[in-house]
């Protein structure tokens, strides 16, 4: 428990500094201005929601090849955090590229569109384990489904991709619009220090979920071995044996 | 008898008896048909009458169509399965699990391969394109993209058998999931109708070959663990 | 790591053969209900048992899962010593089921369907082997229509007709008398007898007690997802735990 409090902290410190780092330390972009730092925060949401569904779907495999519940707690924790950092990424997508580009949505950003189709996949695994009440079949089910559509994540960029490469229109937005950042150094310094403190955030939210999970697992498991003892407690109520059960002579009892 | 061989022998048992029953069937295979016909002629009441306009989407629409109608056709091919709980039988067969899955595959891909010849005409007739020279190209793809539908469909289908929502489950999980063969499928329509100016079609099939290859791949591996209850 | 478990032979004067099915606290839910609540039994090789009980109590779950149609929610099971979770398609070769549900495919002809089974059963000589059956059950009249115009009657003579094809080892049979005229109901016993004569293990779940006992060595009772009692020969239980539910024994 101490030690998930422990990440707790440090997220939180890691997140609030960079924040502040990022939004208000480093120089605006020359072209873009301030809106330019909803990178800061685009960045490692989309970082992260691709890293939950790796998560999600290596453990589903874990799921089948184990058959440990654990590994489909994890999975299931990697899609919930994984569905909330996808949908940021794609409203932050779409309010960066709003200033920059003149529109809310581009077809041809092979991320943007990527990550749409990551969302849609996301809520469809959540859905499916929703609808499946048996909690084996639910985890098979889910792993199976997670890594056909983790599998189907990269064909999808790099046919967005082609997309765009092949496309002969006009260039996206104008062309002097493209980042020009005024302080090279501390612009990196800036991203990579959102996305190592949201990826931390991100590890404390997925051991939290995942505990929860856990705990939500037992309960469910009390309720059906307490069901099933009380199916026998009422079916030997009920129907009391003529005789003994027969048990054969010498062999191992129950 | 060696290993494969023997899958292979399943697996084409499998398809044989699928498609046996789907012929004799028919009403499916009509009625698909006839859906996805009826919505190639609402696409044009939707962004017509411009004929120009039409021509251009064409190639997007006619895959559409096809992808919407082979939702129906790999539904009905489990859909077999499930009416008189033959789908059990099937389960218990002493059977590799990737062969009861290439047998469907197969199955499903002469239907879809069925329906996008059907359509292919039609599109011609209603949105005025001249396939001429495009044959061989269109032919391929066509191909291509059916595998590819059959390959997702089966499994998506195999996902959702047992669910009681599965007429809206397996659209909704299959759809995103198919979203690159369309894209590729529609560019390598478009270019082949054009005669390829860019010189991309052969990128374009390349990609659904890829495609078509990953997902039988991850279907025929994971297929097992669908069948088990 | 699953592993097969070895029947540990009980510490008596002579050597008793392992049982042919062996279950261990066998549970199903389904749901919120329990249709299993932990049934241990265990069957003699080569003896035919009748499982009894009403509705619902359980019988049909039981085969299910015995024939590896359905896993277990809990417990273990072994047919001839053989996990049927850890190995199921050992266990597929080796057992039978004939369930309500006929699994018929009713586009194609009855002979159609069993040459179907008869290709993924790796049956020597599948047509020689389709007609043999068909002459068995009496269907070579009707050979060539389609199942959907068949009566239930004729579709439950089929289903059996599949059986027909491989030789087993454990024989699994749910309400095999319901739907069939009373050649049909003949018919059934007549192969019951022969699968007994072959040291065929066998159970049978029916309704019509008085029917299956005739025929059978033994007999075991179930309600309410438990096995209450049994009598006769070649079938043993344990009393379900009531106490400590035991904790899942083997992987799902």
């Amino acid at each position: 428990m101490t030690l998930t409090r422990i990440l707790g902290a440090v997220a939180l410190v890691a997140v609030v500094g960079a924040s502040i780092f990022a939004l208000f330390i480093v120089p605006a972009d020359v072209n873009q201005g301030d809106a330019q730092r909803i990178m800061y925060v685009h960045v490692p949401s989309a970082w992260l929601a691709y890293l939950s569904f790796g998560v999600t779907a290596l453990s589903g495999i874990a799921y089948l090849w184990r058959r440990d519940l654990r590994f489909d707690a994890v999975a299931l924790a990697g899609a919930e955090i994984g569905v909330m950092f996808t949908a940021f990424a794609i409203w932050g997508g779409m309010m960066w590229g709003r200033p920059v580009w003149g529109v809310f949505w581009q077809w041809e950003d092979p991320r943007l569109t990527t990550t749409a189709l990551l969302l849609a996949l996301y809520l469809g695994y959540l859905l499916i384990r929703r609808l499946t009440e048996d909690p084996y079949r639910r985890a098979t089910r889910a792993a199976v489904v997670g890594i056909v559509a983790a599998v189907d994540i990269p064909i999808v960029h790099f046919s967005v991709e082609w997309w765009r490469g092949l496309h002969q229109g006009p260039t996206i937005g104008s062309p002097d619009k493209v980042l020009h950042p005024s302080a090279p150094g501390l612009f990196v310094i800036a991203l990579v220090g959102m996305v190592v403190a949201f990826t931390i955030a991100w590890s404390w939210l997925m051991v939290r979920r995942y505990q929860l999970a856990r705990i939500e697992w037992q309960i469910e498991e009390h309720g059906r071995l307490g069901r099933i003892s009380a199916a026998r407690r009422a079916a030997l109520a009920t129907s009391p044996p003529a005789g003994e059960p027969v048990a054969g002579p010498g062999v191992e009892g129950a | 008898m060696n290993g494969l061989r023997a899958d292979a022998a399943v697996a084409w048992a499998i398809a044989r008896k699928d498609a046996r029953a789907e012929l004799r069937g028919r009403q499916a295979t009509v009625s698909t048909l006839f859906f996805a016909a009826l919505v190639l002629l609402l696409f044009g009441f939707a962004l017509g009458p411009d004929a120009r306009r039409l021509t251009e989407a064409a190639p997007g629409l006619l895959w559409l169509a096809i992808v919407f109608g082979s939702l129906l056709s790999v539904t009905r091919l489990h859909q077999l399965e499930v009416e008189d709980g033959a789908l059990d039988e099937l389960a218990r067969y002493p059977v590799e699990r990737y062969a009861i899955y290439l047998g469907k595959l197969l199955a499903g891909f002469a239907v879809v391969l069925v329906l996008g010849g059907v359509l292919l005409p039609v599109v011609a007739i209603l949105y005025g394109i001249s396939l001429g020279e495009a044959w061989p190209a269109l032919v391929v793809t066509v191909l291509l993209g059916a595998i590819g539908l059959a390959a997702v469909g089966t499994f998506y289908a195999g996902v959702t058998v047992r669910m009681a929502a599965r007429e809206v489950m397996l659209p909704l999980l299959m759809l995103p999931v198919v979203a690159p063969l369309l894209l590729a499928a529609v560019k390598a329509t478009t270019a082949a109708l054009a005669g390829d100016p860019l010189g991309d079609l052969g990128a374009w099939l390349q990609l659904l070959a890829a495609f078509d290859l990953v997902m039988i791949v991850a279907g025929a591996a994971t297929y097992g663990y669908l069948l088990e209850e | 790591m699953p592993q097969t478990t070895i029947y540990a032979a009980p510490r008596t004067r002579e050597q008793t053969p392992p049982p042919a099915v062996a279950t261990h606290q066998l549970a199903r839910l389904f749901g919120r209900s329990a249709a299993l609540a932990g049934v241990t039994m265990r069957v003699a090789a080569g003896r035919t048992i009748a499982l009894l009980g009403p509705n619902g109590a359980g019988k049909t779950t039981l085969l299910r899962i015995l024939a590896t149609s359905l896993r277990p929610s809990f417990g273990r099971a072994e047919i001839e010593s053989i996990d049927i979770v850890a190995r199921p398609d050992v266990v597929r070769r080796r057992v039978a089921y004939l369930s309500h549900a006929t699994g018929l495919y009713d586009d194609l002809t009855g002979a159609e369907n069993l040459a179907f089974t008869a290709t993924m059963r790796s049956v020597p000589e599948p047509h020689a082997a389709v007609d043999r059956v068909l002459a068995e059950v009496g269907l070579t009249a009707d050979a060539d229509r389609r199942v959907r115009s068949y009566s239930a009657g004729m579709r439950r003579r089929l289903a059996l007709g599949r059986l027909l094809l491989n030789d087993w080892a454990v024989v699994l049979l749910d309400e095999p008398h319901a739907a069939l005229d009373a050649d049909g109901m003949a018919l059934v016993d007549r192969l019951l007898q022969r699968w007994h004569e072959a040291g065929v293990t066998i159970l049978v779940a029916s309704h019509q007690a008085e029917r299956v006992t005739r025929l059978a060595d033994g007999w075991a009772r179930l309600d309410s997802g438990l096995l209450i009692e049994t009598g006769g020969s070649g079938v043993e239980a344990d009393a379900p735990d009531l106490v400590g539910v035991p904790a899942q024994v083997g992987r799902a």
